[in-house]
């Protein structure tokens, strides 16, 4: 295992030669970007990566042009997670047969895909992947909806978000069911690591990375991606609102170690109300009407739950 | 590239990043690749904008916020020291102006047109607290 | 470093064996692989040699046909020698990982153990898979015996792994009736097996580190049709010649000789049936015996579905005067594929001949040698009256009322 690179702080971190590349077709402040640059410049290492369809993948690989600077593979929808598990798997056997081409270099693998894929269409694909306990890393890029396809729901959409297959309207206040807990379902694989990270919040993203990948065994990291063309908001406030996010605590950032040890990793300070991250994206706007109050009180009351119930799986060290 | 006709590509649509062999991208600066035609890199997105970031580099601390936070890798940043924005690839989301943390900010909004000199020159001073 | 086996010269394998024992004999780097009736042998035989130290490549073993498939594709696209196995549910459910396959031109094989699809549900061999993967842009080769399965997935190796062609290759062989029908089987012995598919190459391989690839780009409206078109251009043009010479080299090596289309007492014939599978030996032996009767008829034997063997099959049937298109795979609401792919072939061909066809052995129903004498005998009415004497579809071995139509 190569040593991993050394980031003390934002400076260090600067001298980072990107291996990811702008002129791509992602929206202006798209946080998909800067996930990814976070992710790939946390190590030095080779890369083999992959990309299940979705904006990340339609955004950076549309002939004649390709934004990656390592080797990528785009198959289909589902299967983004397995492909860099065949790759795996290959670098293995080449690795036993002593037919790499470059034998002394340990390239990591990383698997991109949208809540879209990861959540629904591609579950079984990365659930078969953490059970045989390939070496891999599954990034999440989790905007909450089918982004690239126009914004319909997905099984990551919160409760009374408006897409536009779960619209709020005159008799619907947008989306009716609870957003799936992908980490604790992936944890319950016994993967040796599971963490939710946020892009506002770097250094504990590149340190959850960096730990992804001196682990042995399957990885899953669920990054919140703030997404301003379906979350509807102006495109400078992706960190802005990607900070209301997690010190509301709506995406608290925390991590499983061996599908057990759960471990808080950011505090906020201040914790802000939900319903001022809530406000500031127009996706939840009719969530403000009177009629609508019991949602705005649901969302505050899950939140305190869900984070009362992490301070408790924290404390008990389970 | 494209008036390129089914007889003259790659197979299987692949595309390759470099011109060449590369046996250390992580440790190659962007300027030391040789990029392919392929690479994004080497297009442009600037019509992309109606405003651009100008940098003031009077006011600027160094702390890399503009660097990490910028979605399409426009702030150029080499030995820990901000030197620009890369005005092929920036384009416009304006998130570099919203983290700068200095006072007055470092970076700045302009109309896509704006003279760079004339920005500099009219730069607003250091807000002040209100009480 | 894998062990070698001691095969002897003439082993009794069934059809799923002897796919497996190719596979071993090839080294593949990495399969991915489900199992599923009646394939599951050919995955069961692979884990087995893999426990007993015959193969040292990676084995994974997914949670679906389509996370086989996809696993396989990005072990090829990372750069080695890959393939799997598997039949019709798991082949209908794969089926869009192999377009993404034979468009990103990755090299892999796939053993297709043809079985029928549901509705119903059937375990029993017949042709709705293949005819399901038809425009998947696979080359594919179809086994008579477990001989065929044998020898051609060497073939299958040595063609795909070109760089000329690089294109993915299937070898369909009959469910049960090839698969699990045991018969002597020549073998080589593994270097030379071996040999004959030889090292694999690597190609736009992403494991090649200091060479960084992009695979599986998105084209739209304004390149799309050009890749296709590359594509389809390379099936046409570049892989009869590679195959052929495959052949040649395989006829040299072990004396068997196979040919894109397989024709028996085809010379001077009145009336040919064109078939796949097993019914191509059942035929065989009819024809032979109604040869010995005087009768005038042939077998012409598809050995080459994809790419389309269409000068070939085009110079077999040139003075045939009535040819029945033998179809192994429900239709639903047409004629069966081999009818419409032969009468493409005919048309424009300036000879008047009669097409018929006949829809037979659906779900693992046998195709008996009574049955053929009676399609011969309906074909050389044809061929006498120079026009069809039945009508153009019929349905042969159902309980009920005779089934036909047009």
């Amino acid at each position: 295992m190569s040593e991993m690179k050394k980031i003390k702080n934002l400076k260090e971190f600067s001298t980072s030669a990107d291996r990811f590349e702008g002129a791509n077709l992602l929206c202006p402040g798209c946080a998909h970007s800067i996930i990814v640059r976070e992710v790939l410049n946390a190590t030095n290492d080779d890369l083999i990566l992959s990309a299940s369809t979705g904006c990340l993948e339609v955004c950076t690989a549309v002939y004649p042009y390709t934004s990656w600077d390592a080797s990528w593979i785009h198959i289909g929808f589902e299967n983004g997670s397995t492909a860099v598990a065949g790759a795996e798997a290959m670098y293995k056997a080449l690795k036993r047969k002593g037919r790499l081409k470059q034998p002394d270099r340990e390239p990591k693998f990383v698997s991109f895909a949208g809540d879209g894929a990861s959540y629904d269409i591609g579950f079984q694909w990365i659930s078969g992947c953490f059970e045989r306990g390939h070496n891999i890393m599954h990034v999440v890029l989790d905007n909450e909806v089918y982004a690239n396809t126009g914004g319909q729901r997905s099984s990551s959409t919160p409760i009374g978000g408006s897409t536009t297959t779960s619209p709020a309207g005159r008799v619907s206040y947008g989306e009716k069911q609870h957003k799936k807990d992908m980490l604790a379902i992936m944890a319950a694989h016994g993967a040796p690591y599971v963490a939710q990270v946020a892009p506002n919040k770097w250094k504990d993203m590149v340190k959850k990375i960096q730990h992804g990948f001196s682990v042995e065994g399957p990885v899953f990291i669920n990054a919140m991606s703030a997404c301003t063309t379906e979350w509807k908001f102006l495109p400078e406030d992706t960190i802005a609102v990607s900070d209301l996010a997690t010190d509301s605590l709506v995406f608290p950032l925390y991590e499983i170690i061996d599908g057990r040890k759960l471990n808080i990793t950011y505090r906020p300070k201040n914790v802000i109300p939900v319903k001022d991250y809530l406000g500031a994206q127009g996706r939840f706007k009719h969530l403000f009407k009177p009629e609508n109050k019991h949602v705005l009180d649901e969302w505050q009351a899950r939140v305190d739950r869900d984070w009362e119930y992490l301070q408790r799986r924290e404390e008990a060290g389970v | 590239m494209q008036n390129n006709g089914w007889d003259n590509f790659e197979i299987g649509a692949m595309l390759r990043s470099f011109d060449g062999a590369v046996s250390d991208i992580a440790t190659t600066l962007q300027e030391d690749r040789p990029y392919s035609k392929s690479n994004s890199f080497t297009a442009s997105v600037a019509d992309w904008r109606i405003e651009k970031p100008i940098f003031n580099k009077d006011y600027c601390i160094d702390c890399q916020f503009c660097w990490i936070y910028c979605p399409d890798i426009s702030i150029i940043s080499r030995d820990k020291k901000m030197v620009g924005v890369d005005y092929d690839h920036c384009k416009g989301c304006g998130i570099c102006v919203e983290v700068c943390p200095t006072n007055p900010k470092s970076l700045l909004m302009f109309a896509e047109q704006e003279d760079e000199d004339k920005a500099l020159a009219g730069w607003p001073e250091k807000e002040k607290k209100e009480n | 470093m894998a062990d070698k086996q001691e095969l002897r010269e003439v082993e009794v394998w069934d059809g799923n064996m002897a796919a497996s024992q190719a596979m071993r004999q090839v080294q593949i780097d990495v399969v991915a692989a489900y199992p599923i009736t009646p394939s599951t042998p050919i995955v069961e035989n692979y884990g087995n040699f893999l426990a007993n130290g015959y193969v040292d490549g990676e084995f994974i073993m997914v949670e679906s046909e389509h996370a086989a498939m996809s696993g396989c594709i990005g072990a090829s696209a990372a750069g080695g020698r890959v393939a799997t196995a598997t039949s019709s549910q798991g082949f209908a459910l794969m089926v869009e990982t192999l377009y993404q396959a034979s468009g990103m031109r990755l090299p892999i094989i796939l053993n297709v153990v043809n079985r029928a699809l549901a509705a119903p549900l059937n375990v029993n061999g017949d042709h709705s898979d293949m005819y399901l993967g038809r425009d998947s842009g696979w080359i594919q080769f179809d086994a008579y015996n477990p001989q065929n399965a044998y020898d051609l997935n060497f073939i299958a190796f040595r063609v795909a792994e070109d760089h000329e062609i690089r294109l993915p290759a299937m070898v369909h062989q009959d469910g049960f009736l090839t698969s699990h029908t045991a018969q002597g089987v020549k073998t080589l012995d593994d270097d030379t097996a071996y040999s004959f598919v030889g090292d694999f190459k690597p190609m736009n391989d992403m494991l090649d580190l200091d060479h960084p690839v992009t695979h599986g780009v998105q084209t739209e409206e304004d390149w799309h049709f050009e890749h296709k078109a590359r594509q389809h251009h390379d099936l046409m043009t570049k892989v009869f010649p590679r195959i052929e010479a495959a052949f040649d080299a395989f006829e040299k090596l072990t004396g068997r000789r196979y040919n894109i289309v397989e024709t028996y007492n085809t010379e001077g014939a009145d009336a040919v049936v064109v078939c796949m599978g097993t019914s191509v030996e059942t035929a065989v032996e009819v024809s032979n015996e109604l040869r010995g009767e005087g009768k005038k008829v042939g077998v012409i034997g598809i050995r080459v579905l994809r790419p389309w063997p269409h000068a070939q099959i085009a110079e077999a049937l040139k003075g045939i005067k009535a040819i029945g298109a033998l179809d192994r795979s429900s239709p639903n609401g047409t004629f069966g594929m081999l009818y419409n792919e032969l009468a493409g072939t005919v048309v424009n061909g300036g000879e008047n001949k009669v097409l018929t066809n006949y829809v037979y052995g659906l779900g693992g129903r046998d195709l008996t040698k009574v049955h053929l004498r009676e399609i011969y005998a309906e074909l050389l009415a044809n061929a006498e009256a120079g026009k069809p004497t039945t009508p153009l579809q019929q349905l042969i071995g159902v309980r009920g009322p005779q089934i036909s139509f047009h």
